[in-house]
């Protein structure tokens, strides 16, 4: 290369010119320093505070925790659904999680079932960002212990402590408490277009049926919060016990029922399909309500597998039907009780007497009756239960008068008891004719004398039976039932805070008179004696035609079981000073006498031993025994 | 020793008094800033020197040595192998270009034998040697304005061209700069600097438009309002901001910055090192590493003007005004100020190549004060 020469003046020039620019150079670089050090001391120290409260937004989280859901207890405090620890599984995505690998490590650590696996991946694979899905309920210690040991090598899993809502009786107390459940999208639909993030949380179950379902928002409680450190990917790094916010646990709730008798009435009813209403008949309360055959509440709480849920729908005595309260049924003979009170407040004679051969031709066809009562009088055919008497009183009386007595005693009507699923049956007027019957709109006089026994179109639900029952006993008050004695220790209003029945208490006393003949020489006799001394029970059988014999004979038990008519008893005690009324119902049972009043007086029984006024009646201290006569003869037991 | 005995002929060129007159303050000054760089690595990777801390001091007293290694070299030597270094870097350059691996999106890595080279880090050096031997023999007067100009415009153009299609577009305009910076240092007229800057500014809305890729547009974009995207194009701003401004006066402590420690702050090795400085130790840290930066800075541009040789003035300065740039800009990146460019904080960041470059580059600087007071190209001391 040709080297240009260069003359000291250029050198000197050009050594001048780069100083001067290096000069240049170096301010411009100091400045664009300067403006660095400006921008740090604006961000640093004018702005710190602002992105310090960024940074730790950022670095914590707040991890919402179900609050303990409140207990509900029967009327002694018995507990009927409590909480229990439970050790739960969770995988909580994140976008580079390899959901197979996990899930590999996961069923050789754990028993998971194979046959879930699938649904699992889905599950997960589907869950918003960070949020945890359950993948193993119920782990036992070990299992949860050797998850924890684990979990470090496991990005994303994690076995935590929950609660889970355990019924201790099981199916006792299934229809009137209900069960829990997972929530589902409808749930979080329906909790509008801000939904409670509790509901995504994966141990959080909102109430499904009953109690849990009508008071969810009592029981809920208020979610607390965990403070837990997280890096950028939401993964867990530290907790902060200090910066927690502690949950507020559900409301406890009080039922009126009483343990003790609901299981006694399960027991009794066994596998038969039925209810049982029993009332205390001077507040209102709900002693027992249930309806049998029953489920297993827990098993719905862990989630029914297919075949169960099939075997519990399809078997033919229809266990997850409330009968209590869901389902109706003709009342039979018990109705007759109404068709005695409105003859008396129409001012018929009870006295007036009618014969019965065992059947009654009238209106162009002969009405059956069970038996040959010969001549009756209303207290004779209220005890035999004589169907000829009713038909012709029904007829005196009129369909519109008896169905208005019968509704001031509560037939046809619901109660606000606080849970859902009444069903009102039908108490049947000329009006109800007009209104649903088009084609036939008339209410023949034919039908009236099988309204007066409480066939035809009539059909009510066990516990309207039961207010009725409890109505009579009480003679004064139009009492209502209540379930729910306290909600959060705040007593509800009593079911006897209500107006009288405007019926003279004469008339109504007629009608006890006469139950109590029923048990003491009439259908129920043999159930007359509790066996607990001076305490006495009234009662009406009743046994309700399921199907049309037309005009062969009634001879039930041996028709298949659906055929079969249904056996009620309805009954007070004692019945000098009605504190409880019952109403049972063995659908498709046979004779009420044989089928119903047995299970009755046997929960009769145990609500009569509860009560303490009751059980001092009944053991009254021996006589002071005389020191000088000591060959004295034992004297007895009880007396009246 | 005294000023008298280096005035003999030949005592400067005695390797002892050389060593001695390498520019030790500027020696602490980088390894204050390495050092405080490997602190950060540590903290960063959990207070652990694996994977980051340990290598990157290794690293560095490999860098150190090689520096020292690299001032004794006569600056003569510096001066013949400009061009050789120029063209083993195009070559390169082309090189990658057919065959070379693709990462991240970009070619940027060969592949020779045992190394993995990038060669656009090589054109860094290469571009400053070859245009400060360009100018040094250059008159004045061309280098003001002539026609001859158009030489180092494509001596800087063609690797500023290759590296920019590599894409590695913060590379490119880093080598641009540095060329330019060269120019005008060597006396461009101011006539043309003006012309160039209004050519510049009419020309970056249309390459904002037509030229860069959506994801480049986007970091722009996010630039002036990072909160319209915080979880994509603005996180990065968003979360360094954060991390700068959390960290207050004084900071949160070593080890204790809760943005880099659970990995809300992205790259916090390289890119974004500084921020997580400025979360640990605050303003004052910032502060005082800002102002090594500073006083490397000035103290390489005294070195550059009080050089004897016109090749070493302009070395020096060029690889100076490269290492201010990459302050520059990764400062304003980091702090929201500039669009996120893939540069990282030199000798603070983690990142070997980068290192070794400025190194290499401050072994010039360094050369050229050991050197200051020999001309490398009067006929009779030419080496070549």
């Amino acid at each position: 290369m040709s080297e240009p020469s260069i003359f000291f003046s250029d050198v000197n020039e050009r050594q001048g010119v780069f100083v001067r620019r290096t000069f240049l150079l170096g301010g411009l670089t100091g400045a664009g320093l300067m403006a660095l050090g400006g921008r740090l001391l604006h961000l640093q120290v004018l702005e710190a505070q602002r992105y310090d409260k960024l940074a730790d937004s950022n670095q914590f989280n707040y991890r919402l925790r179900p609050p303990p859901r409140g207990l509900i207890l029967d009327r002694n405090g018995v507990v009927l659904a409590s909480n229990r620890p439970n050790f739960r599984l969770l995988v909580a995505p994140d976008e580079d999680m390899d959901i197979n690998k996990t899930l590999d490590e996961l069923y050789q650590l754990v028993p998971l079932d194979t046959s879930k696996r699938g649904r699992l991946y889905r599950e997960i694979k589907d869950s918003p960002r960070r949020a945890p899905v359950s993948v193993m309920e119920d782990m036992t210690w070990e299992e949860f212990s050797r998850i924890n040991v684990r979990a470090p090598e496991l990005p994303g899993v994690t076995a935590d402590m929950g609660e889970v809502r355990v019924y201790p009786y099981g199916g006792a107390f299934a229809h009137v408490i209900g069960y829990v459940a997972k929530v589902n999208d409808r749930d979080v639909k329906a909790a509008g277009p801000n939904p409670d993030p509790i509901l995504y949380h994966p141990g959080f179950r909102v109430g499904r049926q009953g109690v849990e379902k009508a008071f969810d928002a009592e029981l809920r409680g208020k979610p607390g919060a965990q403070k837990v450190e997280v890096d950028a990917r939401g993964r867990e790094v530290r907790q902060d016990p200090d910066g927690d916010i502690p949950s507020i646990p559900g409301k406890e709730i009080r039922l009126t029922l009483d343990a003790d008798i609901q299981n006694r009435a399960l027991e009794v009813m066994g596998e038969e399909s039925g209810a049982v209403v029993m009332m205390d008949c001077r507040s209102g309360d709900l002693l027992c309500m249930a309806s049998t055959p029953s489920f297993d509440a827990n098993r719905f709480v862990r989630g029914l597998t297919g075949p169960e849920y099939r075997a519990l729908s399809e078997y033919e005595r229809k266990p997850l039907l409330d009968k209590a309260l869901s389902a109706t049924f003709p009342p039979g003979s018990t109705f007759k009780t109404m068709t005695a009170m409105a003859a008396l407040e129409k001012g018929i004679d009870p006295n007036k007497t009618y014969v019965c051969n065992g059947a009654w031709y009238w209106g162009g066809r002969t009405w059956h009756c069970d038996a040959h009562h010969g001549v009756q009088n209303m207290h004779d055919a209220i005890k035999t239960s004589c169907d000829v008497f009713f038909y012709q009183t029904a007829l005196a009386v009129g369909p519109d008068f008896l169905a208005s007595v019968a509704r001031r005693f509560g037939l046809g009507e619901t109660f606000d008891i606080g849970i859902p699923g009444q069903k009102k049956g039908l108490v049947p007027d000329t009006a109800y004719k007009k209104r649903n019957f088009r084609k036939d709109p008339v209410w023949h006089p034919g039908e009236t004398p099988s309204f007066g026994i409480g066939q035809g179109y009539l059909h009510l639900n066990p516990l309207q039976l039961c207010v009725m029952t409890a109505r009579i006993a009480n003679g004064k008050k139009a009492l209502n039932p209540r379930l729910v004695k306290s909600i959060g220790g705040q007593e509800l209003p009593s079911g006897a805070a209500v107006p009288d029945l405007p019926f003279a208490p004469e008339h109504i006393q007629f009608v006890r008179a006469a139950m109590a003949a029923v048990t003491e020489s009439g259908t129920a006799a043999a159930v007359g004696d509790l066996g607990l001394g001076p305490i006495k029970m009234a009662g009406k059988t009743g046994t309700a035609q399921a199907h049309s014999y037309g005009s062969g004979p009634r001879a039930t038990l041996h028709l298949g079981w659906e055929l079969r008519d249904h056996a009620w008893f309805i009954a007070f005690a004692p019945y000098d000073d009605p504190r409880y009324a019952i109403s049972v119902l063995v659908q498709h049972g046979g004779w009420g006498a044989s089928a119903a009043a047995p299970r009755a007086r046997e929960v009769m029984r145990v609500a009569l031993l509860k009560d303490p006024d009751v059980l001092k009646r009944i053991t009254q201290p021996l006589p002071p025994v005389e020191p000088a006569a000591p060959a004295a003869p034992p004297p007895a037991q009880t007396t009246t | 020793m005294s000023t008298t005995a280096l005035t003999r002929p030949g005592e400067r060129d005695r390797p002892v008094i050389k060593f001695g007159q390498i520019d030790w303050t500027l020696c602490l000054a980088l390894t204050l800033i390495a050092s405080a760089g490997g602190l950060m690595l540590f903290s960063v990777a959990g207070s652990s020197w694996s994977p980051w801390a340990a290598k990157h001091f290794i690293r560095y007293a490999a860098c150190f040595v090689l520096m020292i290694g690299l001032a004794m070299c006569d600056l003569r030597v510096w001066f013949a192998m400009a061009y050789p270094v120029y063209a083993v870097g195009l070559l390169l350059l082309v090189a990658v270009e057919l065959v070379g691996d693709v990462s991240m999106g970009a070619q940027r890595w060969l592949q020779l034998g045992p190394v993995r080279i990038q060669p656009s880090e090589i054109m860094k050096v290469g571009v400053v040697m070859a245009l400060a031997r360009y100018y040094h023999a250059m008159s004045p007067a061309s280098a003001r304005m002539s026609w001859r100009l158009l030489i180092p415009g494509a001596m800087i153009m063609i690797p500023v061209g290759l590296v920019a299609k590599q894409p590695d577009l913060g590379t490119s305009l880093l080598i641009l700069f540095t060329g330019v910076v060269i120019m005008i240092l060597a006396g461009l007229s101011w006539r043309i600097i003006a012309a160039g800057a209004a050519a510049v500014g009419a020309i970056a809305p249309l390459m904002y438009f037509f030229v860069l890729h959506d994801y480049q547009r986007k970091r722009i974009d996010v630039l002036f309002n990072p909160e319209a995207d915080p979880s994509g194009a603005g996180y990065h701003i968003l979360q360094s901001k954060i991390a700068l401004g959390s960290g207050g006066l004084l900071g949160k402590g070593y080890g204790l910055g809760s943005q880099s420690q659970l990995n809300f702050l992205p790259e916090k090795q390289t890119d974004f090192i500084f921020a997580t400085l400025a979360e640990e130790f605050g303003f004052a840290g910032c502060f005082s590493i800002l102002f090594l930066y500073g006083a490397v800075i000035f103290m390489a541009l005294r070195i550059a003007s009080t050089s004897h040789s016109h090749f070493g003035r302009l070395g020096a300065a060029g690889v100076t005004a490269t290492f201010a740039l990459y302050v520059l800009i990764n400062g304003a990146m980091v702090m929201g100020m500039a669009p996120v460019v893939g540069v990282p904080m030199p000798l603070l960041s983690y990142g070997g190549t980068v290192m070794l470059t400025v190194m290499i580059g401050f072994g010039l600087v360094q050369a050229v004060r050991v050197h200051r007071y020999s001309e490398v190209t009067s006929g009779k001391g030419a080496l070549l």
